[in-house]
């Protein structure tokens, strides 16, 4: 259990307690949880329009009401960095938006990224008193998040952090997404003149190559991304570190800590015949075409048609981005073929929920064993064997065993295989001093985020394997703390 | 001076005594210490889907402790089979350049689709033959015996479209048929029929009312089966046929070639006494054979095969009858 002093202090304040006494617990427990507004489902699985339409203000006062201000928030503990969850939904009711999206944003650098992606679900929400005694729908705690900060957004009223005065100690951040992105608000904050420096041509991560528009529309990211142009934050694209440039290089330019946001960005596959075929994509392939490359548009330099049927292997959220984007891009038949049951998936909830209204199919207990491709090499069919559910495996999830004899042949035009991403060998590699698993994550101090090498701090996918975005802005955050800790000392060395 | 040579698979192998697929052959130090102490081939250890599972489980109890997300693990199990099969042909290729012998590969079936792929890197790694090891348990009531049977014709076929070195078969006795079985068997594209495969056993403690494993080793009663089955099938079938299972001893490899098989497979035995325990088998073998003044192997093997007996009925017998019936009771 975190120290909560600071969070109980709050609770204190004097508006706090004359709030909670507006109105009693038992009549906010009567209240009906609000529901998203949505684009209607055929609609919108013909656009690349955002599908949630976010609260209105009113929605956003009545959400905000049904939170009971517990003395012990159990929501903040399963938070991954412990937002004063409601500590900004207190400040919601009072109308104080923009004091909302401050409370947020002193744990969480992208609120309007977060109220959008992350699984409240199985975190914040799953923790609510609500859930966990009254067995009741959570407070709404992801779409206040979203309103908060999207309400700050549109407000015109957007603050600048304030920076500390240049103190010209060069730190450089590898990799823009989500851990590269909070560890240079915090650093260019200390003073530090920090330059993040991205393989590709566009900045944000995989927040921008990953995540489709109809979930998190670029415009918040770059929202984002121009605030820390404005505190000083320095962006170099299409500039591969360990490649277009040595970390001893960049030594020599008196670059003085690293932060490792490199992500996981190596596609893994399942290594079954015919898996080389044309047609066959890595969802990180296909899904950064559709989003950075524009693939889906005859106007650019790079488009690929997909064809009516696209089956998509896997059952995360980047299997449900990558088969929601196929229904947009045309497929008559976009169909998700997954091993487990539709319980077992990893996918969030309302992610599934969404793909199933738009019409996309579901093929639980199938797994590919074998794609045969016509005489071009394209593939043309994939070889399904039926599963059952075993016993659970140590995730606690039933484990998918193979129905011998159940083989048949399903007709694809593409198919993507979405099983997963592994970190970015380059950087790992490229330093022999540093320390790895057997996984290819780097080793760090826990508490630090420093890694075998002194001057490199390592965050996000490239440390955990696969980590969700508030756990990544929270390494990044860690990390920024402990480069501020390591330059100082060092500072004071010399 | 005797000859042991002898010819498996359409391979050459100084002597019939072949290492098991086992522990003993997972590192390329101990098969060079097998071929030093006089092995005549090596079956690579296999790799078994339980070991993936085992490491599976083992990484997602590891990335818990960093909050990772499931999407991230959800199946990872591929991953560790492709490092596992990296780690396998490596394997392969060590053990090519450090011996001589004929490096026998062994794949463990459990489906027809399961390891197709890996069969063709296998052969590609250099691999003399492969040994598809049938770990089929038919415990399934609700499926019918030809059901089962399927599988293992669809393994050799599949199989055999990818590769084109010689490929055996090691399987169990659970067939309702088993004689036809093996017959069926040794008419595809295989060029040998390993008898028997040694399954897990489980075993229970009764004072701590759990279930245990079994022996992990076999003993020299074992070899009964394989005696049996490879007496009767020697001469009716249309591949080579390898013993395996109970062979401890010079004389145990013995038996089995009188039975009729080309070769013998071995590991309790190693593992019990060492790889310098394979000169002393071989010696005795030696010995035997100069003692009854045979110069080579042909000039035994199957001699005490059903079909070379005058009495077959011996090998079908399944009543002990007049032994116990003449055994006065003691009781």
């Amino acid at each position: 259990m975190e120290d909560l002093s600071y969070y109980k202090e709050k609770r204190s304040e004097d508006w706090r307690v004359e709030l909670r006494k507006t109105k009693k617990a038992k009549e906010r427990t009567l209240m009906e949880r609000i529901s998203m507004l949505e684009q209607d489902a055929v609609e919108r699985s013909q656009n690349i329009e955002e599908v949630n339409l976010g609260l209105t203000e009113e929605m956003a006062l009545v959400e905000a009401q049904r939170c009971l201000d517990c003395a012990n928030p159990t929501c903040i503990t399963g938070c991954p960095v412990g937002i004063n969850i409601p500590g900004f939904i207190k400040k919601i009711e009072v109308k104080d938006f923009l004091g909302a999206a401050e409370v947020l944003k002193d744990t969480n650098t992208l609120p309007a990224v977060c109220g959008r992606v992350c699984p409240q679900e199985k975190q914040c929400e799953n923790s609510c008193f609500y859930t966990v005694q009254l067995k009741k729908p959570p407070v709404a705690i992801g779409y206040l998040e979203r309103f908060a900060a999207d309400y700050e957004r549109n407000s015109g009223k957007m603050a600048i952090p304030k920076v500390a005065t240049n103190n010209g100690i060069k730190v450089a951040i590898i990799g823009s997404g989500p851990a590269g992105l909070a560890a240079s608000a915090d650093l260019v904050k200390f003073g530090y003149d920090v330059t993040v420096f991205e393989a590709l041509h566009e900045i944000g991560g995989v927040l921008k190559y990953g995540i489709p528009e109809f979930r998190l529309p670029n415009e918040i990211v770059d929202v984002e991304i121009e605030n820390l142009r404005k505190m000083g934050v320095k962006f170099r694209t299409n500039f591969i570190v360990g490649k277009t440039a040595s970390f001893d290089d960049l030594r020599a330019q008196g670059y003085q800590a690293f932060f490792v946001g490199s992500g996981a960005g190596l596609p893994r596959f399942m290594n079954i015949p015919g898996e080389n075929s044309i047609g066959i994509f890595s969802s990180n392939e296909y899904l950064t075409r559709v989003n950075l490359m524009k693939a889906a548009d005859n106007n650019y330099d790079t488009p690929v048609s997909f064809g009516d049927t696209i089956a998509v292997i896997g059952g995360g959220n980047t299997a449900m981005d990558s088969v929601r984007t196929a229904k947009r891009l045309g497929a008559k038949r976009a169909v998700i073929i997954y091993r487990r049951s539709i319980e077992e998936m990893p996918a969030r909830v309302e992610e599934v929920k969404h793909a199933q209204e738009e019409g996309i199919e579901f093929m639980n207990l199938h797994n590919p064993v074998e794609y045969i491709a016509d005489q071009d090499g394209h593939v043309k069919q994939m070889r399904l064997q039926k599963m059952k559910l075993g016993e659970p495996d140590a995730s606690g999830r039933r484990r998918p065993i193979p129905i011998d004899g159940s083989e048949f042949l399903m007709d694809v035009d593409a198919v993507v295989v979405s099983v997963g991403v592994s970190p970015n060998p380059l950087i790992p590699s490229s330093l022999k001093d540093l320390e790895t698993t057997k996984w290819g994550t780097i080793v760090v101090n826990q508490d630090t985020m420093q890694s075998s090498v002194k001057d490199i701090f390592a965050g996000g996918d490239i440390v955990r394997g696969g980590a969700t975005v508030i756990l990544a802005m929270g390494d990044g955050r860690k990390a920024a703390a402990g480069i501020h800790d390591y330059l100082m000392e060092k500072v004071k060395k010399n | 001076m005797v000859d042991l040579t002898t010819r498996y698979m359409g391979l050459s192998l100084k002597n019939p005594i072949i290492i098991a697929s086992s522990g003993l052959t997972g590192n390329v130090e101990s098969i060079k210490k097998l071929e030093a102490n006089g092995a005549g081939a090596v079956v690579l250890k296999s790799i078994f889907e339980e070991e993936i599972i085992m490491e599976y489980d083992h990484m997602m109890n590891k990335m818990d402790q960093f909050e990772s997300d499931y999407e991230y693990f959800d199946y990872y199990d591929y991953k560790i089979k492709e490092e596992n099969v990296s780690k396998y042909l490596q394997l392969i290729k060590d053990a090519k350049a450090a011996v001589s012998i004929p490096v026998i590969a062994s794949i463990n079936c459990v489906s027809s689709h399961e390891w197709t792929y890996f069969a063709k890197k296998i052969e590609e790694a250099g691999a003399d033959a492969i040994e598809l090891n049938a770990f089929i348990l038919p415990s399934d009531p609700e499926r019918s015996s030809a059901e089962n049977e399927k599988v293992y014709f669809d393994i050799v076929n599949t199989i055999k479209k990818e590769v084109k070195i010689p490929v055996a078969m090691k399987m169990s006795y659970y067939f309702s048929n088993l004689a036809q079985m093996i017959k069926k068997l040794s008419e595809t594209e295989l060029k040998g029929i390993v008898l028997f495969n040694r399954f897990y056993s489980p075993d229970f403690d009764i004072e701590e009312l759990k279930v245990i494993s079994s022996h992990i080793f076999s003993t020299q009663s074992d070899q009964v089966m394989p005696l049996r089955w490879i007496s009767i099938m020697a001469e009716k079938v249309s591949c080579d046929l390898a013993a395996t299972t109970g062979i401890h001893k010079g004389e145990d490899v013995i038996k089995m070639l009188l039975a009729g098989a080309k070769a013998v497979q071995v590991a309790s035995t190693i593992y019990q006494n060492g790889a310098e325990y394979i000169q002393t088998m071989l010696k005795e073998i030696e010995e035997w054979m100069e003692r009854h003044n045979y110069l080579n192997i042909d000039q035994f093997r199957a001699k005490l095969s059903q079909a070379k007996n005058e009495n077959g009925a011996h090998y079908e017998r399944v009543q002990f009858m007049r032994y116990f019936g003449e055994k006065e009771s003691t009781l």
